[in-house]
């Protein structure tokens, strides 16, 4: 009798699991389709439209197929002048970012991990792009707070004595304001990482081997903290790149960085400009996917590892 | 002794864009060399109030828009993103989460202006809101899918194997386990809203008015000390999260490549 009501009993749990096994089943598959339908279509509908639109099927100008919008985009110099540009904003920025964030991160560690500095360096997270490029703009343009201290110290004489790296050609403001953006990130990211790996511990051991300082940082921190952020690092130069609030406020006409190029082709009063602008939105897309291809055959555990946030 | 000099300095120039905004936002008149607006009063933050931009609605309406669009996000990613985390084609999807994420949002509002026009939802807060949950989810999905791993597995398991229903499992045993991880979605996504521009400007065509387009819109017109006010303002909420949880202000993925 007692056996038969364990039976039983064993029985409804394995029945309970298997219900709950069938019906996580259906979940699952639901869940999937609500995600294909909230991430891939958008993104693959707008791709589709835009081919359309930039081939002549959509649009009120457009009369025929062709594929004049393509030819003049990919033999547009401007295109890939303001593709560049975007790419070199973003590799400078987060280059000097990194060793800046590095250098502090390293020799700043125990003030970091707590005290003071560990929570001041939260602060300019708070700031979005939009501010922080007000920000650089009223400190560095030739009537900004800089260029009035240096008339005050009479090292300018006029405003335009005042050297121009607000909407210059090498996008001095953009980089600037982006570091400012990116370098508290990375310096939380490098002192967790730093944390994470017990790079300390890892010091300590080759002190004990007999390292010197200098093999300990160049064989140990460096490749520990960058080989560990490269792919966050590569992600950073793709939404450096891709920022628009930043270099609509301090960039210049040409070269423009590839959002605002974009956005402003579409937007233009010129009807002749919109396919151009799908156009160039595609060629950017596959940009896109072909570095992410690429940090995905490089590193394929990146996605499929478990993420921390402390 | 340079080591704390140059940590006092360090310390000073991240306080200074907050102070020099602060004084700006209460200057008037600020001409060429002076160092300091001529006059510093609270005038402009009263003349504020008063104008057409209310900034008191305008603060509350940005609020509501983005503690809506983080409570959809949080809500719909954490569940759907258990599915993704646990499939076999977990790479794939990931793969597809990281397109629109990395992608600024600007030219994802370009991809699907279009689709917004035929339904009728530029210009509306309904269509601004919809924009900026396609945006946002694929994030709440990378957040959520470092939650579910095998350790959260083992133990949904085991609760189903004690007799518990999926109801039960999620209330009493998923969610308490995910208060963190929901916690930091939800604040990531409120930060991603409220510091959005380029997608709101051109899903809304600038009838749904935000303090970041309201930045924006007086840079553009050289107010800059109304400019400065709203850039104040537009730093508050986040700076009140530095104070409740730092930790809540970044989100750090983990490779182990």
């Amino acid at each position: 009798m007692k056996k038969n009501f364990h039976g039983s009993k064993n029985n409804n749990i394995l029945n309970i699991t298997l219900i709950n096994v069938k019906k996580n089943f259906k979940i699952a598959t639901l869940n999937k389709i609500i995600f294909v339908i909230l991430v891939g279509f958008p993104v693959l509908g707008g791709l589709i439209y835009a081919f359309l639109y930039s081939i002549g099927v959509f649009g009120i100008l457009n009369n025929s197929v062709n594929f004049d919008a393509w030819i003049a985009v990919l033999t547009d110099i401007y295109f890939f002048k303001s593709l560049a540009f975007s790419l070199y904003v973003g590799i400078v920025s987060v280059t000097l970012s990194s060793v800046i964030s590095f250098l502090l991160a390293y020799y700043w560690k125990k003030e970091f991990k707590g005290g003071i500095l560990s929570t001041i360096i939260y602060l300019p997270l708070c700031f979005p792009a939009t501010v922080m490029a007000f920000f650089v703009f009223q400190m560095l343009s030739q009537s900004g707070f800089v260029s009035r201290i240096a008339y005050y110290l009479k090292l300018t004489t006029a405003i335009s004595s005042f050297p121009e790296i607000i909407n210059d050609a090498f996008g001095i403001g953009i980089i600037t304001t982006m570091i400012a953006l990116v370098t508290p990130f990375f310096i939380i990211l490098f002192t967790t990482v730093y944390q994470s790996e017990k790079v300390d511990e890892l010091t300590a051991l080759a002190t004990t081997l007999g390292a010197t300082r200098k093999q300990i940082i160049n064989k140990i921190v460096i490749p520990v903290l960058f080989k560990k952020t490269a792919v966050t690092l590569v992600l950073f130069v793709i939404f450096v790149m891709g920022n628009y609030e930043v270099p609509l406020l301090l960039g210049r006409q040409n070269p423009r960085m590839i959002s605002v190029a974009i956005v402003q082709k579409i937007q233009r009063f010129n009807l002749y400009d919109i396919p151009k602008g799908y156009v160039m939105s595609i060629v950017y897309v596959f940009f896109l996917l072909l570095t992410l291809g690429i940090v995905v055959l490089k590193n394929p555990n990146f996605f499929k590892t478990t993420q921390s946030n402390d | 002794m340079t080591k704390k000099v140059t940590q006092y300095i360090f310390i000073l120039s991240i306080g200074f864009p907050l102070l020099f905004l602060l004084i700006v936002s209460l200057g008037k008149k600020w001409i060429f060399p002076s160092i300091l607006p001529a006059s510093l009063s609270t005038s402009n933050w009263q003349i504020i109030q008063e104008t057409e931009t209310n900034f008191g609605t305008l603060f509350l309406n940005s609020i509501l828009l983005s503690v809506s669009v983080s409570l959809m996000v949080t809500c719909i990613s954490f569940i759907v993103s258990k599915s993704i985390a646990y499939s076999k084609n977990k790479t794939i999807y990931l793969i597809l989460a990281y397109i629109p994420y990395l992608l600024s949002p600007v030219i994802m509002a370009v991809l699907f202006h279009y689709f917004f026009i035929i339904f009728n939802l530029t210009g509306t807060l309904l269509g601004v809101i919809i924009a900026q949950f396609l945006v946002a989810f694929p994030f709440g999905i990378i957040i959520f899918t470092s939650f579910w791993n095998e350790k959260i597995k083992a133990i949904e398991e085991l609760s189903y194997t004690l007799g518990s229903s999926s109801r039960q499992t999620f209330i009493k045993i998923l969610l308490p386990l995910a208060k963190n991880t929901l916690l930091l979605c939800f604040f990531q996504i409120v930060l991603i809203s409220w510091f959005e521009y380029g997608l709101t400007n051109i899903i809304g065509v600038g009838k749904i008015k935000t303090l970041t387009l309201s930045v924006f819109k007086f840079i553009n017109e050289a107010n800059i000390f109304y400019a400065a006010f709203a850039s104040i303002l537009l730093i508050i909420p986040p700076m009140i999260l530095v104070y409740i949880n730092k930790k809540m202000l970044v989100f750090i993925e983990n490779n182990n490549s």
